[in-house]
């Protein structure tokens, strides 16, 4: 007469319990569900009843009503269709509701049965650790890879009512498990921009936010796509995050399941608020900076964004959250990226001085747009221009990422050793400790502050570079060196259209 | 200005100065340099004050078949009646003496004889500042706006060494070139009193010469505004000169205008850095047509902001490669020993660069280098390379944008 079946819901990136509680009663036959169920859940009356028929059970022609608990909460997506079919079963009584219940049920059902495939399992099935997770076939990897215990898994409805009838569970699918070569783009194919290469290392092993000024054509998406292969493997907390997120966004998962290495993504500049920081009205997708979590976010054009868009990013970057909030509900998602944004010097690309046709109100315009409060965020700012023909055809690249990669690792050990967070992230407080400057590097510091081309936050964030440097140079030595911050200093260059603001 | 002064102004147009009908007159719509000065030509500046509102008949000559040609006749009667109603002459004047401007008309004592004899006279001079500068030695410094940095060291140093000369320099106080030159000027008026000795004996402020801007708009318009405090400067301390009354705004075409008359100010026209095309390459064919000599300083085949003046130089202009060229074209490189600026570097306090320094510093001159280049270029680590930057931006021998850096002049051997 009435069941009750776990299943869950995802809200942002975590999932939410929800019980189907089923009652199949006499009166008038029908079909109703309540709860809060949007339109995908509603429409799963109609593929429940044509699934379960399908399989060549019958259908009970009684009053049958489904309530997805708690009511306050909205329930979006069709991943609660499998557990409906089974309450309807259990409380037709053709079903063992001991075993049914034991279990977690989560699936969406074709009208011939079958099971699906379905975004989000990861982030439910990590939601009920006390229940054993049904999934869909497809889904096993991901649900297996969060999920401690034992996992089953079915392709159709009519392999889980004989496997709760008693039977046997469907084996899973065979998953490699084994350890495989991580594939990433090589940064021997790089040819020639040294100070692309060092900008690269360095925002890898400090975690520093990059910004590659440079026409179009030199190369800016090339560096951005390298920069990922630098960085080290997710310990297994940030494995898991990444993988409840891209799981919940629906994003194709490794075939282990877990999403063990950094990511990119490259929003083009055309793209919504609500896709970058992510929301929608039931579900809270997540956005791109969640998606890019413990990876790399890459902006090109930046200059082409809309500034609300921009403005947006700055939670996360000072966070490392972004917490997105409607009216019924709201959702706080992790977004720990490094960010990498590009932009052309000036609207007609630049190249050297002297070389730029543009008006002055269009530059003006664009200046308009880089301006503020984001530039800022940027430690390092790099030209990069037009690889030369030279380096194109001459014989082998630089280093390979594999060599590169070594250096990033030793440097971030050492800068975790010594102060638990990347340099980026060292507070100003601390940096006196850390980074304790040698006379010169002082002296050199100083100078640039009483030309008024450095300000005060640009100082912190040329000494956390300058640190990073001296621990990729492998100096055990605490000081920062005054190369190391010349270099931290070249490496953050002034903008033409901010030229006339001459300090950075 | 008392009140009583103020209401002498507005009391009477008996009262007001010939000038003040011309002023007026020069901010009528539909009012070109050709129509005022065939206006001022037949007329008194009252008369044809008169003339232009419609209240008297324009004499027999071009003015009179231009108000009476049946297509724009009755149209440009209009615009001059309704120009008339707003801009009367009492409060263009009022206007002027509030600003302190100096105003003189084409024809009547105290306009520049220069300006009067050109081949197209400026009809209404508009000026603030010293107008004994137009009795001096006069170059005219131009060129792009979008210049190198390396082109705005070079026209800053001739902006100085020819003050130091003794030379009145004329610009268009446009951003890039024309803003530097003025700077230079003011790098010797800075230090020419403090008798820090940068400035030879007998110099100070005395014998230094000066600037001289021309404007494309109303002397309280300032444009481009960047230029600000360097435009209030060269009104206090030089001549600001425009032919558009107070409240004209720089338009385009007002810049050919102000470009004729850089080059009838001047005995010389050098252009430092052109492009292709630009204001600076037109103020050398008005200089030419003038038989004002032109002069230009050589850039590096590859830039682009050298094109314009490399151009000139293989049409017969006259190579600047120091400031002793000019004053050579001036017949002035007999003044006494202790005018001359004979040291190069006598404005210069820049420490020299170290000597393992040069070879970056070289890597950076005549184009802009990237860091990455420069490292190749002196074959040495990027560290190290960013050292010897840092060094050399810190004594002034180098400027960086967008990653480039570009050396500014070259260091004595």
């Amino acid at each position: 007469m009435l069941a009750a079946i776990c299943s869950a819901s995802v809200l942002g990136v975590t999932g939410q319990p929800v019980t189907v509680e089923v009652h199949v009663g006499p009166g008038l036959p029908s079909f109703q569900i309540v709860g809060l169920p949007d339109e995908a859940c509603r429409e799963s009356r109609d593929r429940v009843r044509a699934a379960v028929l399908s399989t060549g059970l019958d259908w009970p022609n009684k009053r049958i009503t489904v309530n997805l608990a708690p009511s306050g909460l909205r329930k979006g997506g069709s991943g609660l269709d499998l557990a409906i079919a089974v309450g309807v079963l259990v409380a037709d009584e053709r079903l063992d509701a001991q075993r049914a219940q034991a279990h977690s049920i989560i699936g969406e059902l074709g009208l011939d049965g079958s099971l699906r495939p379905l975004p989000g399992v990861a982030p439910m099935v990590a939601c009920r650790p006390d229940r054993v997770p049904v999934v869909p076939l497809a889904n096993w990897a991901e649900a297996a890879a969060v999920c401690e215990g034992e996992v089953r898994c079915a392709s159709s409805l009519g392999e889980v009512v004989l496997a709760l009838g008693g039977g046997r569970w469907p084996d899973p699918p065979l998953v490699d498990l084994s350890e495989r070569p991580r594939q990433v783009a090589d940064l021997a194919d790089v040819r020639g921009q040294p100070e692309a290469r060092a900008g690269l290392e360095i925002a890898a092993a400090g975690g520093h936010h990059l910004l590659l000024v440079g026409p179009p054509g030199s190369g800016k998406t090339m560096l951005a796509q390298r920069l990922v292969g630098l960085l080290p493997a997710h310990d297994h907390a940030t494995a898991l995050e990444v993988t409840m997120v891209h799981s919940a966004a629906g994003v194709t998962l490794p075939e282990m399941g877990v999403v063990r290495f950094p990511t990119l993504r490259a929003p083009h500049h055309t793209c919504s608020m609500v896709s970058l920081v992510g929301g929608g009205s039931h579900s809270l997708r997540p956005g791109e900076v969640s998606l890019a979590h413990g990876g790399v976010l890459f902006l090109d054009e930046l200059g082409e964004f809309s500034p609300s868009v921009l403005d947006a990013l700055r939670q996360p970057l000072e966070e490392g959250v972004i917490r997105v909030s409607r009216a019924h509900c709201s959702a706080t998602l992790p977004a720990r990226f490094l960010l990498v944004a590009a932009t052309n010097p000036c609207p007609c690309g630049g190249g050297p001085p002297g070389s730029c046709e543009c008006d002055e109100a269009a530059r003006q315009r664009y200046l308009r747009r880089l301006s503020g409060p984001l530039l800022d965020r940027f430690d390092l700012r790099i030209g990069v221009r037009r690889t030369e023909i030279d380096d194109l055809l001459g014989i082998g690249g630089g280093e390979s990422t594999e060599v590169v990669r070594q250096r990033v690792d030793t440097a971030r050990a050492r800068a975790l050793e010594r102060s638990g967070c990347l340099n980026a992230a060292l507070a100003p407080a601390d940096l006196d400790r850390v980074a304790p400057l040698a006379d010169e590097a002082t002296a050199l510091l100083r100078a640039e502050l009483e030309r008024g081309r450095l300000t005060g936050r640009g100082l912190h964030r040329v000494r956390r570079v300058a640190r990073t440097i001296a621990d990729l140079g492998g100096h055990d030595s605490p000081l920062v060196r005054a190369e190391h911050v010349a270099l931290a200093l070249q490496l953050r260059v002034r903008l033409r259209v901010s030229a006339r603001s001459d300090a950075a | 200005m008392s009140r009583a002064d103020r209401q002498s102004v507005a009391s009477g147009i008996d009262e007001l100065p010939e000038a003040a009908y011309a002023a007026a007159l020069a901010g009528f719509t539909e009012m070109t340099v050709h129509r005022l000065l065939a206006l001022l030509r037949q007329h008194s500046p009252a008369e044809a004050f008169q003339v232009a509102s419609g209240r008297l008949a324009p004499r027999e000559g071009l003015i009179q078949r231009v108000l009476n040609d049946p297509e724009r006749g009755a149209a440009l009667r209009a615009a001059w009646a309704s120009s008339a109603q707003r801009r009367r002459p009492e409060s263009v004047w009022q206007r002027c003496a509030d600003l302190g401007l100096e105003v003189t008309v084409m024809g009547q004592p105290g306009h520049p004889p220069v300006l009067t004899h050109d081949a197209l006279p400026v009809p209404v001079l508009f000026s603030r500042g010293d107008r004994s500068l137009l009795d001096g030695r006069r170059v005219a410094l131009v060129g792009t706006r979008n210049a190198t940095a390396s082109g705005r060291h070079v026209a800053r140093t001739l902006g100085a060494e020819l003050a130091q000369a003794g030379v009145e320099v004329v610009s268009g106080l446009a951003r890039g070139i024309d803003g530097a030159a003025h700077q230079g000027v003011f790098d010797v008026l800075d230090h020419g009193g403090d008798g820090s000795g940068a400035v030879p004996s007998g110099g100070g402020r005395a014998g230094v010469g000066r600037p001289i801007a021309v404007v494309a708009s109303g002397l309280d318009v300032v444009y481009p505004r960047e230029h600000r405090s360097l435009w209030h400067r060269v009104g206090a301390e030089g001549l600001l000169l425009s032919e558009h009354p107070p409240g004209a705004p720089p338009v385009a075409h007002h810049f050919p205008l102000r470009n004729r008359m850089v080059a009838a100010l001047s005995e010389a026209v050098v252009v430092v850095e052109s492009r292709e095309r630009g204001g600076s390459l037109i103020t050398a064919d008005l200089a030419a047509e003038r038989g004002v000599p032109v002069m230009a300083v050589p850039g590096h085949v590859a830039s682009r902001a050298s094109l314009g003046a490399n151009g000139l130089l293989r049409d017969g202009a006259t190579p600047v490669l120091d400031v002793g060229d000019i004053l050579i074209a001036l017949a002035l490189d007999r003044l006494p020993l202790d005018r001359l600026p004979s040291e190069r570097l006598m404005l210069d306090r820049r420490p020299r660069p170290r000597a393992d320094d040069r070879v970056v510093l070289q890597a950076c001159s005549g184009v802009p280098r990237t860091i990455g280049e420069v490292a190749r270029f002196a074959d040495r680590p990027l560290l190290d390379v960013a050292m010897a930057l840092a060094r050399l931006e810190q004594s002034g021998w180098l400027h960086q944008v967008d990653g480039w850096y570009e050396a500014l002049g070259s260091p004595p051997p």
